[in-house]
């Protein structure tokens, strides 16, 4: 058995940049979905989304490298830094680094176009061009702290970050490198939201509620669009671990179309017991689950029959983060980030946004005991991604 | 965590490709052994001018039904195009099916479906965005193909996409053997897909990243690349499980390596230290110290050609032939790893080494040996296919022969 140990985090979120300021916005149970200033919303049905405030780039990367830098960089990048500054070690040049991303540049993309249009295609700004591809924030991540292993980006919706902590964790376990920097970058946009809100994806008010994501809870209607970056250190750092990644388990949902969530619960319970697996667990170890829910109607309806499945009489207290930062927060690592706090801290947080509904989601953050938490990500498409993580090394 | 076991070998069972020069593995190695390459004046996007006029595009209408066609985009065509030869090769003549529910599909690609992306967002300029339907643009995200791939065949395993830029197929292979080795599947169908569309033809153009003329990889007279399109796929499985099921195995996925140049953000590093290191991971896997044949990256660009070269030298000596595909079918970005590596398959197979076309005279800086003009028959046990990209990322894939 081989667990993996995370030293450092390093957080960029809607409400919280810092670890220290993530813990209090996880502690405060305080949703931070606001009104949306940074684009015009009329005639959509959604008005809010969890969007980054104070966060200043110049603060972490020096003006001449942040010129080079589109926002997902410079997310990524002071992630990174605050994750290695909170580790209290540098990472070695054969450290790996495996970024998630659920729609990557698509801010960027728009802008090169827009260049396009403007200008031509023979004069579009080849810094742009530089930066569309999804990996660049891993890329400059490798190039400031000369990370020479592995660079990798995944982009699986919802699953991207928790996919590229398991494809992480599977190479320090084979030994490819010692050490690896996991994590996820997202930006909210105009294009983004307003696709996502014509398709009906985003919570919005009804005439009986109002615009909030209500992850489980029975009068949701769509998930709010969160953004921001985390990074977390996998391998040895000088502070004692958060916790340890101990298994991964993997799974579709093949009553999924391309862009919905399916409906077949027992392979969500495929990829639950999959990580249970490889982590060698029983089921009855597992304390608490940090939920994939975000508020979409058949997400949460199938996460939620997998977990009533699988637990029977005996669901363990089952926490949503999704109304705290939205969804495809840092590509889906802030709720990661959310459950190896839980382990240092032994505190189950609140779900906000959940008031009625059938699984014991929490209701305020408090005390517990908590050796194994299995955390999931549910995809659109059918993606399944799950993973145990625990206390102890051993 | 489970450890990936060393012990198991991984078997390639099924293959398949679509690109400029043929729309399955049969029509590309002819292309290969006649020594025609498939790129000309680009046909797509009529009336918009950029500053070089050729491309290694596949064809317009694709061989795939229009109700399985509907809602995906080029990209996610292209790919179960090629899934499906990759697929139907593995089951074709085995006494056992594969295992579909424990099959995990993993993909590279680097730009999805933006080709309908770009043009959702025209129609947006035109007509506001009440007035553009949203449906358009679903499958932009680049885990459009390995969606669609897993959609169409109801593989219920899981899903991996990879957008690390042109290394993104490499690393989607290479990620789909751990996964086997380690037991989170039982299959795996890897590959990548990408179409061509007009911010990546227009963004090589403007880095000047593009050869006017068709590309010639590792050539004195080269400038850049040329830009092409396609998908490619090869269906993993442990060794003994193909046996077991009474599947042809076709080769044998020895190694991969993984590296970073940790450098310069599209541009490789001069002396080819991250090209090296994903060479010498691959090697290290397989457990060798030398290959019989590299089938390179070899995009055409004065930078990469020298640097990779020096890699090679650096990695497996000066004395192995090297040669670069995609003289033939251009660089098809995202999906090059995964097409090339079964162009390397296929040279594994027959045993004849595809050349490089166009070589007229090797540049200074590029001194090996790159198979000038025409196909060489020669023993081949052990090989390796290389892969690098943007952000500085290197995968290197080891093969040998079945």
């Amino acid at each position: 058995m081989v667990r993996i140990p995370i030293t450092g985090i390093g957080v960029v979120a809607p409400g919280a940049i810092g670890v220290d300021a993530f813990r209090a916005l996880l502690a405060g149970g305080r949703s931070s979905v606001v009104e949306i200033d940074r684009f015009d919303t009329a005639g959509l049905s959604a008005h809010k989304a969890a969007l980054l405030r104070d966060f200043k780039p110049r603060d972490y990367i020096a003006p001449m490298k942040m010129r080079r830098m589109n926002a997902l960089s410079r997310l990524g990048v002071a992630a990174a830094k605050l994750a290695i500054d909170d580790c209290g070690a540098a990472p070695g040049p054969e450290t790996g680094v495996a970024i998630g991303t659920s729609f990557g540049p698509v801010q960027t993309s728009v802008e090169y176009m827009q260049e396009y249009v403007e200008k031509g295609p023979s004069l579009a700004p080849p810094q742009l061009f530089a930066e569309s591809v999804a990996n660049a924030p891993g890329s400059h991540i490798a190039i400031e702290w000369g990370l020479r292993g592995f660079n990798v980006t995944i982009t699986q919706r919802e699953s991207s970050a928790l996919a590229a902590a398991m494809y992480a964790a599977t190479q320090i376990v084979k030994g490819s490198v010692p050490s690896a920097l996991i994590g996820g970058v997202e930006e909210a946009n105009e294009m983004l939201f307003s696709v996502l809100d014509r398709i009906g994806a985003l919570a919005h008010a009804n005439g009986t509620a109002d615009e909030a994501a209500r992850p489980f809870d029975r009068r949701r209607n769509g998930i709010a669009l969160g953004e921001g970056g985390a990074v977390l250190i996998a391998g040895a750092g000088t502070r004692k671990p958060y916790g340890w990644l101990s298994g991964f388990g993997i799974a579709r949902d093949t009553t999924a179309s391309i862009s919905d969530w399916g409906s077949d619960p027992q392979r969500v319970v495929v990829a639950m017991q999959a990580a249970l697996d490889d982590a060698e667990l029983p089921l009855e170890s597992i304390d608490a689950i940090y939920a994939s829910a975000n508020g979409s109607l058949r997400g949460d309806a199938v996460e939620q029959q997998a977990i009533q499945s699988l637990f029977g009489a005996n669901v363990p207290p089952v926490v949503a983060t999704k109304g705290l930062f939205g969804e495809y927060a840092a590509g889906g690592a802030l709720q990661l980030a959310a459950a190896l706090i839980a382990l240092d801290e032994q505190k189950l947080h609140a779900s906000p946004g959940f008031e009625q509904g059938d699984l014991p989601v929490t209701r305020e953050t408090r005390d517990a005991e908590l050796r194994h938490l299995l955390v999931h990500s549910v995809s659109a498409g059918g993606g399944i991604v799950c993973a145990v993580l625990s206390r102890e090394g051993a | 965590m489970r450890k990936p076991d060393p012990s198991i070998r991984i078997a390639v069972t099924g293959a398949g490709i679509i690109c400029s020069t043929g729309r399955n593995k049969a029509e590309v190695w002819q292309s290969i052994v006649e020594m025609r390459a498939g790129i000309a004046k680009l046909t797509r996007f009529a009336g918009e001018t950029f500053p070089t006029d050729i491309a290694a595009e596949a064809e317009n209408t694709l061989p795939i039904g229009r109700r399985e066609a509907k809602r995906l985009s080029r990209t996610d065509l292209l790919a179960v195009v090629a899934a499906r030869e990759a697929l139907e090769q593995a089951n074709d003549g085995a006494s056992v099916p594969l295992p579909l529910e424990r099959a995990v599909v993993s993909t590279g690609t680097s730009t999805g479906g933006l080709l309908e992306g770009e043009e959702y967002y025209f129609r947006r300029l035109k007509r506001g965005r009440r007035r553009a339907p949203a449906s358009q643009v679903l499958q932009q995200p680049t885990s459009g193909p390995t969606d669609a791939v897993a959609r169409v065949f109801g593989l219920g395993g899981g899903v991996v996409s990879n957008a690390t830029a042109c290394a993104s197929a490499g690393a989607a292979i290479g990620m789909a053997s751990d996964y086997l080795k380690s037991g989170h599947a039982d299959v795996a169908i890897a590959g990548g897909s990408d179409a061509l569309c007009r911010l990546t033809y227009s963004g090589f153009n403007v880095l000047q990243a593009v050869d006017p003329e068709p590309c010639s990889p590792f050539g004195a007279t080269r400038k850049g690349i040329t830009l092409g399109e396609g998908a490619g796929f090869l269906v993993l499985e442990r060794w003994d499980d193909a046996v077991a099921r009474g599947a042809t195995i076709l080769a044998e996925l020895t190694g991969y390596g993984a590296s970073c140049d940790a450098h310069h953000p599209t541009a490789p590093h001069e002396g080819g230290r991250g090209a090296e290191a994903a060479m010498r991971g691959a090697l290290g896997e397989a457990g060798l110290t030398a290959v019989d044949y590299v089938n390179a990256h070899g995009t055409g660009t004065l930078l990469n050609d020298s640097a990779e070269t020096k890699a090679i030298i650096a990695a497996v000596g000066s004395d192995v032939p090297v040669s670069s595909s995609k003289s033939y079918f251009g660089h098809t970005l995202g999906a090059s790893g995964a097409i090339e590596a079964v162009v390397t398959v296929l040279a594994l197979q027959h045993q004849i080494a595809p050349p490089t076309l166009r070589l007229e005279q090797a540049a200074d800086d590029c001194p090996l040996d790159y198979i000038p003009h025409t196909p060489r028959p020669m023993a081949m046990t052990n090989v390796l296919s290389n892969t690098f990209g943007f952000g500085g990322s290197n995968v290197s894939l080891a093969f040998r022969k079945a």
